[in-house]
């Protein structure tokens, strides 16, 4: 229960964020029992690189400080979207920060939005959607994998967020939205594996004042076949970009310097082997390897009844 | 909670034709400067937003201009017929004579009531070249001829969206090079969400980082912001153009960075409950900033306090007792400001630290990890890429820019 508002105490059954270095985050459950791979009830323990935590004693700890584990410690941290996304168990492929922020901005979601949400996938997204709408908006979010709609649903329930989302078991490509959300929606975000097939499920369900839409893929095929049906459905500012994000490692380095000043002078006994000199560097380090592609991200407007170029019954009486 | 589609007096509205947008204040019998046209903009009001209007030239006054709405805005956009291309440009010869109309010929067309879908389909037709030209190079062609002469205009409503991208386009500089990926991450790095209390430090986004932070954190929320800026005013052109409910305006609190800090190491009475309200205020001496009310007439409240006072005090009051989030967007160097403004962020909170250049950042980097209180520690930047999807014809933009890096980090609580 504890992505919903900041806290300072872990309560149990908090999802509690254990940060040991830049690459070793994880998400634990502050919980005395955890059920084992036999469905048994065994005491909740957490292995790391520096040692076991009991996650019975971040019971009433406060969040942001250390922890001390048998070989080194840790430090607690509250759970943001950021931090789910980067330690969430992966049932799907998911949707990393840098394209998060991008769809979110661009969407134009704020707290109020009614957003649809398809498929769920792992809930990647759908958390960082959440805090955005919150408190009076709302995040309809469709799979048509039921064990995934069911274990999104139970997370959401789990981090205290139920009550901004509805979890839909359906496939969106062949029934749509549903009737209940006709011209409700603020935003429509789309990744799906036939995004084109939701684009006319899309139109029906954004506001008849119009809203925008988002369709990630990871192939330019789908980018290609999705924007020439947004232009056919009248949607307008179609755009298409992807944002790669790089990190950089900052670190002073100590260079050897070369000096070449002497050989400009006969050989001398007396002058003396000076010790090799290093000049200080702050150099900022890219890693040597890193994704070079994570999906284009579709952009798109529907503008409001009065402003479109394809009227809706047009569309529908094809 | 819509706000009302109609364009009213005193709105501020974003005029987009083509590809360019700008930013206005609808005054009445007010005029707007729209490329080399004087537009008349009367007849815009009582409409709706997203309407299109086309721009007529006023009787005999060659300079000004009126705007018509086009009530069949359906065909508007549809862009000229391109023949096909050729292979590529190894017939062009670059010369005007290309061009079988003459200046006067189109300054003719300019002036007859031809709609510029059509003044454009009339140079093509009338280049010699145009079905030589490769792709690339005739929608170059295009575009620039359709920039020269395309007269219609489309009203909207101002978002983040739209500013943040008018305001890159307009000169980057204006937004510390601020580009949409660059605040957008910013506000998802430092958690920005309807709940809590966020301190900001900007000095010269135009108000985009104010604005921003506030949109995210909502109307009818609960959070607020603090929003510390280095002037006598603070920046706040996007802020207004937003034009957010005057509850959501109340609470984004405006203070100059040296007026709250003072107020906060000297004036502790001011703010602290529980302590006697007996010495005088002491803070003299410089220039104390002048809050004037938002709409630029000086503010009538209590003769003794000032709202600037009231604004450090509650400012201060939230200070006290720390912030959920950090925000640092400067043309300062960022160490000392962080330095100072670290000690108001709660423990388990996350900052953000944007510059435009990597160096500042770096340094800023060695001084949080000689910190104790700080962990993950990242530094970034963005590679971001348009791309033109069309059939046969989907290929990156040809144009890219670079933006800015982007530091993050934890406080851990002490
Ligand atoms: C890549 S995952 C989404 C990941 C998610 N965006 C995240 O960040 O965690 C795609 C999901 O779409 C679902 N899906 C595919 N086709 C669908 C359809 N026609 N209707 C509903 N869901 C569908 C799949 O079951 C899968 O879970």
């Amino acid at each position: 229960m504890s992505f919903d508002g900041y806290k300072e105490v872990i309560n149990e059954g908090d999802t509690v964020i254990l940060y040991l270095t830049i690459s070793q985050v994880y998400n634990v459950k502050a919980e005395g029992k955890t059920l084992n791979k036999k469905g048994q009830q065994v005491e909740n323990i957490f292995q790391t690189p520096y040692g076991a935590l009991k996650c019975a004693e971040l019971i009433g700890k406060t969040y942001g400080t250390k922890i001390q584990l048998s070989k080194g410690w840790g430090y607690i941290l509250q759970p943001t979207p950021e931090l789910w996304t980067i330690t969430l168990p992966h049932r799907t492929q998911i949707i990393y920060t840098p394209d998060i922020s991008m769809i979110i901005l661009q969407l134009e979601i704020k707290p109020g939005s009614i957003v649809i949400e398809s498929g769920t996938g792992s809930g990647s997204l759908s958390h960082a959607l959440i805090r955005a709408i919150k408190p009076q908006g709302h995040l309809y979010t469709f799979d048509f994998h039921e064990l995934r709609t069911k274990t999104a649903g139970q997370e959401f329930q789990d981090h205290g967020l139920a009550n901004y989302v509805t979890v839909t078991h359906r496939d969106v490509c062949c029934n749509g939205f549903g009737e209940d959300l006709n011209e409700k929606a603020d935003a429509v975000f789309l990744d799906l594996p036939h995004p084109w097939l939701a684009v006319p499920h899309a139109v029906k369900a954004l506001k008849s004042i119009g809203g925008r839409l988002c369709s990630f893929s990871p192939c330019i095929e789908q980018v290609q076949k999705t924007c020439c049906e947004l232009k056919n459905f009248g949607f307008q500012e179609i755009q298409t970009l992807e944002v790669l994000q790089t990190q950089y490692n900052v670190q002073i380095r100590q260079f050897p310097t070369l000096d070449v000043e002497f050989l400009k002078y006969p050989k001398t006994e007396e002058v003396e082997k000076k010790d090799r000199e290093v000049q200080k560097c702050l150099t900022a380090i890219p890693p040597a390897q890193q994704p070079g592609h994570t999906g284009y991200l579709t952009f798109a407007s529907l503008y409001p009844i009065w402003a479109r170029t394809v009227n809706k019954n047009e569309v529908d009486s094809d | 909670m819509e706000q009302s589609q109609e364009i009213q007096v005193g709105d501020q509205i974003i005029v987009q034709r083509q590809g360019y947008t700008k930013l206005h204040k609808l005054k009445k019998h007010g005029n707007m400067v729209i490329g080399k046209f004087t537009v008349q903009m009367d007849n815009i009001i009582g409409q709706k937003y997203f309407d299109t209007f086309q721009m007529k030239n006023y009787s005999q006054n060659n300079k000004l201009y009126i705007l018509e709405k086009v009530e069949d805005g359906k065909n508007v956009g549809n862009a000229v017929n391109i023949e096909t291309s050729g292979m590529d440009n190894r017939n062009i010869v670059s010369d005007e004579s290309a061009q079988t109309l003459t200046k006067d010929d189109i300054d003719e067309l300019q002036n007859s009531e031809l709609n510029s879908n059509a003044i454009v389909e009339k140079l093509i037709n009338n280049s010699k070249t145009f079905n030589m030209k490769t792709e690339y190079s005739q929608e170059k062609y295009i575009k620039k001829k359709e920039k020269k002469y395309f007269e219609y205009l489309q009203i909207r409503k101002p978002t983040i969206r739209l500013l943040t991208n008018m305001f890159y386009r307009q000169d980057p500089t204006k937004t510390l090079g601020i580009r949409i990926d660059d605040l957008s991450q910013i506000l998802t790095y430092a958690n920005i969400h309807s709940d809590g209390n966020h301190l900001l430090y900007d000095s010269g986004s135009s108000g985009l980082m104010s604005a921003a932070v506030m949109n995210a954190i909502g109307a009818n929320t609960s959070g607020t912001l603090i929003h510390m800026h280095p002037g006598n005013e603070c920046q706040k052109n996007a802020f207004l153009a937003m034009q957010f409910p005057e509850e959501q305006t109340h609470r984004c609190i405006n203070v100059n960075l040296y007026s709250v800090l003072r107020c906060f190491y000297q004036n502790k009475n001011s703010f602290v409950d529980n302590i006697c309200n007996d010495t005088e205020d002491k803070s003299e001496g410089e220039p104390e900033p002048k809050k004037a009310k938002l709409d630029g007439e000086p503010t009538q409240l209590t003769p003794k306090e000032p709202q600037w006072k009231l604004d450090n005090e509650s400012a201060c009051k939230i200070l006290n007792n720390k912030c959920d989030s950090l925000i640092v967007t400067a043309k300062e160097h960022p160490v000392n400001i962080v330095k100072e403004l670290l000690q108001f962020l709660q423990g388990g909170r996350q900052m953000v630290v944007f510059s435009v250049t990597k160096e500042p950042l770096q340094d800023l980097f060695i001084y949080l990890k000689g910190r104790l209180d700080i962990i993950a520690i990242k530094l970034s930047n963005n590679f971001l890429r348009n791309y033109q999807v069309l059939p046969e014809r989907t290929h990156p933009e040809m144009m890219m820019n670079t933006g800015g890096f982007i530091l993050s980090a934890v406080k851990l609580n002490s």
